[in-house]
């Protein structure tokens, strides 16, 4: 029971980590350093997950992804493709929970930089793209890290969104939170502990392996 | 070619809703322009716009001969299309690259390494290249700034308060550099400062700002003069050191043509220097005086008499104008009157050299 579960959760979270701190890092930049209209209204719009309790963002979810949603019911028509219950409807959970917290971070890093920095570099004739990847990106590269920690473990540790979206079949979506969650219904109490040790073990190993990398130059 | 060509005004409003307005008026040719002014009258809010940082609501910018803004021709260039170099207070380096990638970042053309190491070397940075900005002094940074401003080809190059943070011996090395970069460079640069002394020390052109506008704008030495004084009524002047008498204690600095000696300097002779004079230093005289301790006897006539809180200011033409206080009972006892020869008698201590 632990080892399946602990391969489907290290592969969703680490797969929604990777489009999470993409997404999430382009967000930041553009609501740091952006100038443009609505730009308030989309900050609120990509903070809506934080504030949502995850059951409830499950359920939006469902509504919009659903086989008979607004989106999946096309694309269940298109391609035959469905969403629910699959090991895709765990990533798309945990990415959606996940996101605010990266877009945070990175906001907070790119807003930290000093502005001369990315003046200096416009005047010496670099363009926003440049800039981006070659001061930005690397300047605001611990916080980003410490974003991405943060996605992990929120990713890694999902539970509500998951199990409406995803459901909880053992061997298929059935992650670490939801096997724990069963072990206890079932009075399973030993494999439960066990679990929950691996997720703690996983998560801490996790924000070590990550620091590192945020503290090279 | 012409230097800066600057006409436009703007208005920066701040969080307290007390909006502040720039009207830049002014045209400069090769060399350096100092831009001075007290903090608030609008040096850096200058320079940012020229950067294109911030855009005036109208006018032209032009520097170099080539139009940067023109709010009726609706001409605004980003700034990495303005092609202007930029030296930051505190160099603005980016601090996870070592001082040669930093350099390199800003390199243009085929030949950019022999570029970076060229200017790194002319900076005096070439033995130190692979140190990142955190291992460098404050000095240090300022130099591989400035080559990093240059690599870039830049066709003008900006200063803002770059000597700020340093002390007074990096400033006097780093001037002198600005001053040998200003000769090979062949552009026109623009440095602001707050710092007088610094100002008189670089500019071929100094322009006064005051509460946004330009007060006061030509040859730095006419603009002291115009000036007058400092705000004590110091006088402010620029010498150059002509020799130094190591034996008998005093280096002579030559005024517009006049010789005077002060105190020994430990600078190099050929340079120029600004000193400083007390209004209250001189002792006025309307006869030629007998010998006495002072090392300075200078002649002049007066030009202006003017009343001063409780004493009066009489400035004389030495040709330099040097202003010096009085009481109004030397003036009814000497019989001072405007156009009057009088002799001014300087000891050598107090010429205090500034810079």
């Amino acid at each position: 029971m632990a080892w399946p579960a602990l391969k489907l959760s290290l592969s969703v979270a680490l797969v929604a980590t990777v489009f999470v701190v993409l997404s999430g890092t382009a967000f930041g930049w553009l609501l740091a350093r952006g100038r443009f209209r609505g730009r308030e209204f989309l900050d609120s719009v990509l903070m809506l997950p934080l504030v949502l309790p995850p059951t409830v963002t499950g359920y939006y979810l469902i509504v919009l992804l659903g086989r008979r949603g607004l989106l999946g019911a096309p694309l269940h028509d298109l391609t035959g493709w469905s969403i629910p219950f699959s090991w895709s409807a765990c990533v798309i959970a945990a990415v959606v929970v996940a996101h605010p917290l990266m877009v945070r971070a990175a906001r907070g890093a790119f807003e930290a930089i000093d502005a001369r920095q990315l003046l200096a570099a416009a005047s010496l004739g670099h363009g926003s793209g440049s800039i981006f990847l070659r001061i930005a990106v690397p300047l605001a590269r611990r916080g980003l890290a410490a974003g991405a920690v943060l996605s992990f473990a929120r990713a890694i540790g999902e539970f509500g969104a998951t199990l409406l979206l995803a459901g909880n079949i053992a061997g298929r979506t059935q992650t670490l939170p939801l096997a724990i969650y069963e072990a206890l219904q079932m009075g399973d109490d030993r494999a439960a502990l066990v679990l929950s040790l691996v997720l703690t073990a996983v998560s801490l190993a996790a924000m070590a392996g990550i620091f590192r990398l945020g503290r090279k130059r | 070619m012409s230097g800066f060509v600057v006409d436009f005004s703007l208005t920066r409003r701040s969080t307290d809703s007390t909006g502040f307005r720039l009207e830049a008026r002014l045209e400069t040719h090769e060399g350096i322009t100092v831009v001075s002014g007290p903090s608030g009258a609008g040096k850096s809010t200058l320079l940012l716009a020229i950067l294109g940082a911030l855009r005036p609501e109208r006018g032209r910018i032009a520097v170099a001969d080539r139009t940067l803004f023109d709010s009726t021709n609706g001409i605004d260039l980003p700034v990495r299309d303005r092609r202007l170099g930029m030296v930051f207070q505190e160099g603005a380096l980016f601090p996870h690259m070592n001082a040669l990638q930093n350099v390199l970042f800003a390199a243009r053309g085929d030949d950019r390494q022999a570029l970076a190491h060229r200017l790194l070397d002319q900076v005096g940075a070439g033995s130190w290249h692979e140190r990142y900005p955190r291992e460098l002094s404050g000095g240090q940074r300022q130099r591989v700034a400035f080559a990093r401003a240059l690599a870039a080809r830049p066709r003008a190059l900006l200063l803002d308060e770059p000597f700020s943070a340093l002390d007074r011996s990096a400033r006097a090395r780093l001037a002198d550099l600005l001053l040998e970069l200003r000769g090979e460079a062949g552009i026109p640069f623009l440095h602001v400062t707050h710092d007088l002394a610094e100002a008189l020390q670089l500019a071929d052109r100094l322009i006064l700002l005051d509460a946004g506008r330009v007060a006061a704008a030509g040859d730095a030495g006419d603009v002291l003069a115009a000036m007058g004084s400092g705000p004590a009524h110091d006088n402010l002047f620029l010498a150059d050191v002509a020799r130094h008498h190591a034996d008998a204690g005093y280096t002579e600095i030559v005024v517009r043509g006049v010789s005077l000696y002060c105190g020994l300097l430990e600078r190099e002779c050929g340079g120029r220097a600004v000193f400083s004079l007390g209004s209250r230093e001189p002792l006025l005289a309307v006869a030629p005086p007998g010998p006495t301790s002072a090392r300075n006897v200078v002649e002049g006539t007066i030009r202006s008499i003017e009343a001063h809180g409780s004493g009066v200011l009489v400035v004389v033409e030495t040709p330099h104008p040097l202003s010096v206080s009085v009481t109004p009972s030397a003036v009814a006892e000497l019989d001072l009157t405007v156009g009057r020869h009088v002799y001014l008698l300087i000891k050598a201590a107090a010429l205090r050299c500034l810079t």
